[in-house]
């Protein structure tokens, strides 16, 4: 048995404490019938001694059950053989004639404790073959065929049926939920380790970046490679790495925008999560790919551009500016209207659709900015 | 820099090796005097108690003891000491806790080696040294405290209309320059709006501390 399944098992305490007050409660049971019925036996002396043995037996197994250790087969066997010994000896206690009479055994009710404790040990199986064991004594015992005391053997199968399924399905649980925090705090510490990790390959990174950076031909490429990768790879531990379940659920803009970030590419934003339906937070990262995109496709290589995330109570702005050349209004206006500004129109077709807005500047000389504004209350 | 003026003395604190020699080397060739340099930061408080430098290049991510605990350390074995940071990750808390905490500027490592230099001269002319990230950051926590309860005295920190323009502009990679050009003022007033923020918020992050010494009994 792993470790998580012996943890499991100790979930099962209160299981067999129940059993053991079943058992208590059955006891008292069997002994007001002893009394009331006693003149009635074929042997009344022998009622007591068989009565010592249940309460003997109840006693020992309340205090054996209550160590996991010893809840193993031979004590398990010994219950249910010593009950169905004390069932049996109602044959001779009490008599055929008066069992036949539907005089109760000496183990009324308190025959069932050792088959739910079957079934708790076991599960269902194990359950299910006691109850027939204890069922068929029973029946034997009593020799009286009748209706009710087939609905008793049956009733007393339902339960170890269903007993033993419950333990079985709280254990399998049980070592799932153990299995996530374990691996909840796997992960965790992976994570740490890779910050560690990451920190010292960015720092190199960095460092040939910059010392390489003044030097011609392949020295400098490969400081200007080096200084992409320190770029992506900080992308990459920066980010936050949690995924939306459905489209209504919250995620962190960041995670999305984070990306985005590279030797070329800013992001500035608050230091918390930027809380965001899934749906909406995914068409603002697009509008803000779009734009980034326009900034590589109509700007010169290695423009640079920020991108700017504020996170209000009433909305959630996000504004993208590069530092290209810039257009004057006049172009601007005209292009809108001969519809050439496919990438400014998709972007306005994203935000319009959550009730945002777009505003576009830009003037020669000065970059572009586009900023778009996303109402909190739409989102709802 | 000519050497006739009184030369700046500077502490790099960073525990990688060869990163740390490079900074010493660039610091050293434009002029500065290198007073020490460490890689570890209970080691850098005591250093610099004894060598007094004016501005320590700090890395964020020290194996020994936490960016906030170096400069509170810094901060109160030198009165005055400019503090200014560098990290190879950015990580984003760490760095405005870092920031609340008395650090006067940011810089990611990733920085080219003329906007270091900048940066080193400036942080030395007791000036704050913005990254367009530190900005958004500086902008969000500003928010957080708005929107946060107010504390029992009310005090909560506000930016001025002027001082959140402003740091809108940084964040958005425009230079003081740029904003002062275009928002009409002057270069300096600029640079005191950015500062004003940041006194702003680590006056908050004292008071802070000093309400939670005194609630937990330590004053």
């Amino acid at each position: 048995m792993s470790d998580s399944a012996a943890r499991a098992r100790g979930l099962q305490g209160p299981l067999w404490r129940a059993i053991a007050v079943y058992r208590i409660v059955a006891l008292v049971y069997v002994a007001i019938l002893v009394v009331r019925n006693v003149q009635e036996y074929e042997r009344p002396m022998l009622a007591w001694p068989v009565l010592a043995v249940t309460a003997g037996w109840t006693v020992l197994t309340t205090y054996a059950y209550a160590d996991p250790a010893r809840r193993r087969p031979v004590l398990l066997g010994a219950d249910l053989l010593i009950t169905m010994g004390v069932m049996a000896a109602s044959v001779w206690v009490v008599g055929r004639v008066a069992l036949e009479h539907g005089k109760p055994t000496l183990a009324v009710a308190w025959h069932v404790a050792p088959v739910i404790a079957w079934a708790v040990a076991g599960g269902r199986r194990w359950g299910v073959l006691a109850a027939l064991a204890m069922g068929a004594t029973d029946l034997v015992v009593r020799a009286h065929y009748d209706q009710a005391s087939f609905t008793g053997t049956v009733l007393m199968l339902l339960a170890a049926y269903a007993v033993g399924t419950l333990v079985r399905l709280s254990e399998t649980s049980q070592i799932r939920l153990q299995r996530a925090i374990e691996l909840e705090a796997a992960t965790r510490e992976r994570e740490r380790l890779a910050r560690d990790i990451h920190d010292g390959v960015l720092q190199v990174l960095a460092l040939v970046k910059r010392r390489g950076a003044g030097l011609d031909g392949e020295a400098g490429e490969l400081a200007r490679l080096a200084g992409e990768q320190e770029a992506a790879l900080r992308a990459l531990v920066t980010g936050p790495t949690a995924s939306a379940v459905d489209d209504n659920a919250e995620v962190d803009l960041m995670t999305l925008l984070g990306p985005y970030a590279s030797a070329t590419v800013s992001i500035a934003a608050p230091a918390a999560a930027v809380r965001l339906p899934a749906k909406v937070a995914d068409e603002i990262a697009a509008a803000v790919a779009a734009a980034l995109d326009n900034v590589v496709r109509h700007c010169e290589p290695g423009t640079k551009a920020y991108v700017l995330v504020e996170d209000e109570p009433w909305e959630v702005t996000v504004s993208v500016r590069d530092e290209g050349g810039g257009i004057d209004a006049e172009r601007l206006a005209a292009a809108a209207e001969q519809g050439r500004l496919g990438v400014a129109q998709s972007i306005r077709g994203r935000i319009a659709d959550l009730k945002g807005t777009v505003r576009i500047t830009s003037a020669p000389g000065q970059g572009t900015e586009v900023e778009l504004a996303v109402p909190r209350a739409s989102i709802g | 820099m000519t050497t006739q003026e009184k030369q700046i003395r500077v502490m790099v604190v960073d525990d990688h090796p060869m990163w740390r020699e490079g900074v010493c080397r660039d610091l050293a060739a434009a002029g500065y005097d290198v007073a020490a340099a460490t890689g570890e930061g209970r080691q850098a408080v005591r250093i610099a108690a004894a060598a007094r430098p004016d501005v320590v290049i700090l890395d964020l991510q020290l194996p020994d003891v936490s960016g906030v605990e170096v400069i509170q350390g810094l901060l109160e074995a030198v009165p005055g000491i400019r503090v200014l940071m560098l990290s190879a990750s950015g990580e984003q808390q760490s760095v405005l806790d870092a920031v609340k905490a008395g650090a006067s500027g940011y810089l990611l490592k990733s920085a080219g080696l003329s906007e270091f230099l900048e940066a080193v001269a400036r942080t030395a002319a007791g000036d704050t040294v913005f990254t367009p990230g530190l900005a958004g950051l500086v902008l969000g926590e500003f928010r957080r405290l708005a929107v946060e309860p107010p504390a029992a005295d009310g005090a909560t920190p506000k930016l001025t209309e002027r001082e959140t323009e402003v740091l809108r502009l940084v964040a958005k990679g425009l230079s003081y320059r740029q904003i002062a050009e275009r928002l009409v003022l002057s270069h300096r007033t600029v640079q005191n709006h950015v500062q004003n923020t940041l006194g702003k918020l680590q006056l908050h992050n004292r008071v802070e501390l000093t309400r939670y010494a005194i609630e937990q009994g330590l004053e």
